[in-house]
């Protein structure tokens, strides 16, 4: 008796029925609820459980978690794996996309990602109620943002400012975001594959004979015109490499003059090699925030709103802000780290003053289409 | 036993494969084939299918320079990991003696380290700064002191990553041949290179074959060594894949280049066998 056919049509038959099971139980949801239908957190009772936060790396001191475990008897576990705002969608977005969060009940995203996630529904709307702190402290210049316009949904965690980082050593004459064009340093040049600080940077510094853009009013052909700039400095070869962090490595080497760089990261290497410094640049910075948020499905939303409410108490604030080095969102830090540590309550680029960031700018939102072709356009140069 | 049962038995013994296959390999690629038919991102959050056939086109043309450059950097990469490793593996092979597995361990230990440690330890070995970079430049093998950053560090960081890949195998093929045949060789007057080329390297044939495209298929899809050791226009095809999936999270196109890749890949595999199979490669086909 031959089997050959009975061979093929058992396995044809289990291919397809296999097949067929998942493809009944794939997931096909992509979108969330939208932004018409968002729940909002409802807290109850007395905080407790456990809370699961998830942050970028090295943004918080070593014992705000263990006090404020103590303080409320909640027990946190807190992961450092926020790395890029859009890795992290990229990892989160499956999740989020049917209702859950992956046990996470509280995240830290930048504005634009914030802003995204809301917009396709995987964040909660905050109860004010339980967060009093947030309300009393906040300074003023983040109480409005155009994209959070009541701050229902997100809280500032840290801001900073994005600008030049110049071994002073190696290069002592690069004050403009121009220098890095300038084929005196060929090949030692960083820019960020962050594409909201590097581009807007570019749009409004006005290089390569190319008039300054207002951001206030940049079309996506100024996106664009900026993107060209930056692609011919890369093939040139006048842009080492795009970076996120790791700029670090190349700074701290030497293999790099200048880069385009995070006020907090200027503040820690400075600390190891005192010429490398944070340069304002003179056209201006880019200001940005770093916002917690509660996602849809999160276990614990009560616990996150106390975590919320616990570091704006300005004591508890000025204890981050001494390791962070970041600039700080709540009122009142200053004053108590003059007591605590006054170098870095006096340290220009963890307390700015009004002069100081006189030039600098949000980036510009971007929306729908023109968003898809300027991210296209922009991943097309970083990735040669 | 029956019969029948006797001759289903070795279907039985396969079924474990089998379902594995089709549960990891068949099915994860109707999805995929499905996704690079979608149009949309998800940030978009217009992901939707509908046939939408130009991925595969667009990103051809938009892409076709990676590709290019990514089966030239993994085609070097194997031709320098042969031309190492093939001396390294007949020496093990044919003067290891008692040292045979010492050295094999030698081979093998770095991958006890992650593949991503090793990378990022080649941006120190290779920096500006450092002594070895400082000697190419003397040598005038390196330019103005820049070797970071360049097609040369990616290629040379993807020849380390995949030489135990090379090494192995052709260690594998090499052992085996029987010494008996090689003093055969040489006693019917044959110079030691007319033994090698008439008698070692046919013998080595299925290592060789084995070792070229154990390096150069992973190789060709890499993006760890051009992420860290080369510069905006040395990003490989694998890079692109990446960031069209996690930071555009633009799955359709990533999905098609994948598919395209896989196409391509499969198409220098064919060639490569039946070249490699052909008697005109080898001389007279050696027969033990």
């Amino acid at each position: 008796m031959s089997l050959k056919p009975l061979r093929t049509t058992l396995v044809a038959a289990s291919v397809l029925a296999a097949a067929l099971a998942l493809a009944a139980c794939g997931s096909g949801g992509i979108g969330g609820g939208g932004s018409e239908n968002v729940s909002t957190v409802t807290v109850t009772g007395k905080p407790s459980g456990e809370l699961v936060i998830s942050n970028w790396p090295l943004y918080i001191d070593k014992q705000t978690v263990p006090d404020f475990e103590k303080a409320t008897g909640i027990k946190v576990k807190y992961i450092e794996d926020v790395n890029d705002n859009a890795e992290f969608f990229g990892k989160m977005q499956p999740l989020l996309a049917q209702g859950q969060s992956g046990g996470r009940s509280l995240f830290v995203v930048t504005d634009w990602m914030a802003a995204k996630m809301h917009e396709l529904g995987y964040l909660q709307n905050l109860d004010k109620s339980a967060i009093p702190n947030v309300e009393k402290n906040l300074v003023p210049q983040l109480r409005h943002p155009s994209f959070d316009p009541n701050r229902d949904f997100s809280v500032p965690w840290q801001s900073g400012m994005t600008g030049l980082i110049v071994r002073t050593d190696l290069a002592p004459e690069i004050h403009s975001i121009c220098d890095l064009f300038n084929p005196k340093y060929k090949g030692k040049v960083d820019m960020l594959t962050e594409m909201r600080d590097t581009v807007p940077l570019v749009m409004k510094s006005g290089c390569n004979g190319n008039p300054p853009v207002d951001l206030s009013h940049a079309t996506e052909q100024d996106w664009l015109n900026a993107i060209d700039e930056i692609k011919q400095a890369a093939e040139s070869g006048q842009i080492r490499r795009f970076t996120g962090n790791d700029y670090a490595r190349d700074l701290t080497s030497g293999d790099v003059d200048a880069v385009i760089g995070w006020s907090g990261d200027a503040v820690q290497l400075q600390a190891d090699n005192p010429n490398i410094k944070f340069v304002m640049p003179k056209e201006g910075c880019m200001l940005w925030s770093d916002n917690m948020v509660i996602p849809v499905g999160a276990p614990n939303p009560t616990a996150a709103e106390a975590w919320m409410n616990y570091v704006y108490d300005p004591k508890h604030q000025a204890q981050i802000e001494d390791y962070v080095n970041y600039v700080s969102p709540v009122q009142g830090t200053k004053q108590v780290l003059l007591k605590m540590d006054p170098s870095v309550a006096n340290n220009q680029l963890i307390f700015p003053s009004a002069s100081f960031t006189k030039n600098c700018d949000v980036a510009p939102t971007l929306t729908g289409a023109e968003e898809q072709k300027v991210t296209q356009a922009f991943n097309a140069v970083v990735n040669g | 036993m029956t019969s029948v049962r006797r001759r289903l038995v070795p279907y039985f013994l396969l079924g474990p494969g089998i379902i594995w296959l089709i549960l990891f390999f068949a099915v994860p690629m109707y999805f995929m084939a499905r996704l690079s038919l979608y149009s949309g991102t998800v940030f978009q959050g217009n992901l939707q299918f509908d046939w939408h056939w130009a991925n595969f086109k667009d990103s051809l043309d938009l892409y076709h320079s990676q590709f290019v450059r990514s089966f030239i950097y993994a085609g070097a990469a194997t031709l320098i990991a042969l031309v190492i490793s093939y001396p390294l593996a007949y020496a093990i092979a044919f003067k290891g003696g008692r040292w045979k597995n010492a050295m094999l361990l030698a081979v093998v230990a770095p991958f006890f380290t992650t593949y991503l440690i090793r990378t990022i330890a080649w941006e120190t070995i290779l920096s500006d700064q450092s002594p070895v970079v400082k000697v190419l430049t003397d040598v005038g093998l390196a330019t103005n002191g820049h070797v970071l950053a360049t097609a040369g560090a990616v290629i040379a960081g993807i020849t380390y990553n995949f030489l135990p890949f090379m090494v192995l195998p052709l260690y594998a093929s090499l052992e085996r041949i029987d010494p008996a045949l090689i003093e055969a060789g040489r006693d019917l007057y044959g110079s030691p290179a007319a033994v090698f080329r008439k008698v070692t390297l046919p013998l080595s044939a299925p290592g060789l074959v084995a070792g070229t495209l154990l390096t150069f298929i992973p190789a060709a899809g890499d993006y760890v060594n051009a992420f860290f050791l080369g510069a905006p226009n040395n990003q490989m095809i694998g890079n692109v894949i990446q960031d069209l999936y996690l930071k555009q999270t633009d799955y359709p196109a990533a999905a098609a280049l994948s598919f395209i890749l896989m196409a391509l890949i499969m198409v220098v595999f064919v060639v490569y066998i039946r070249f490699a199979g052909s008697e005109a490669l080898m001389g007279e086909e050696a027969r033990p």
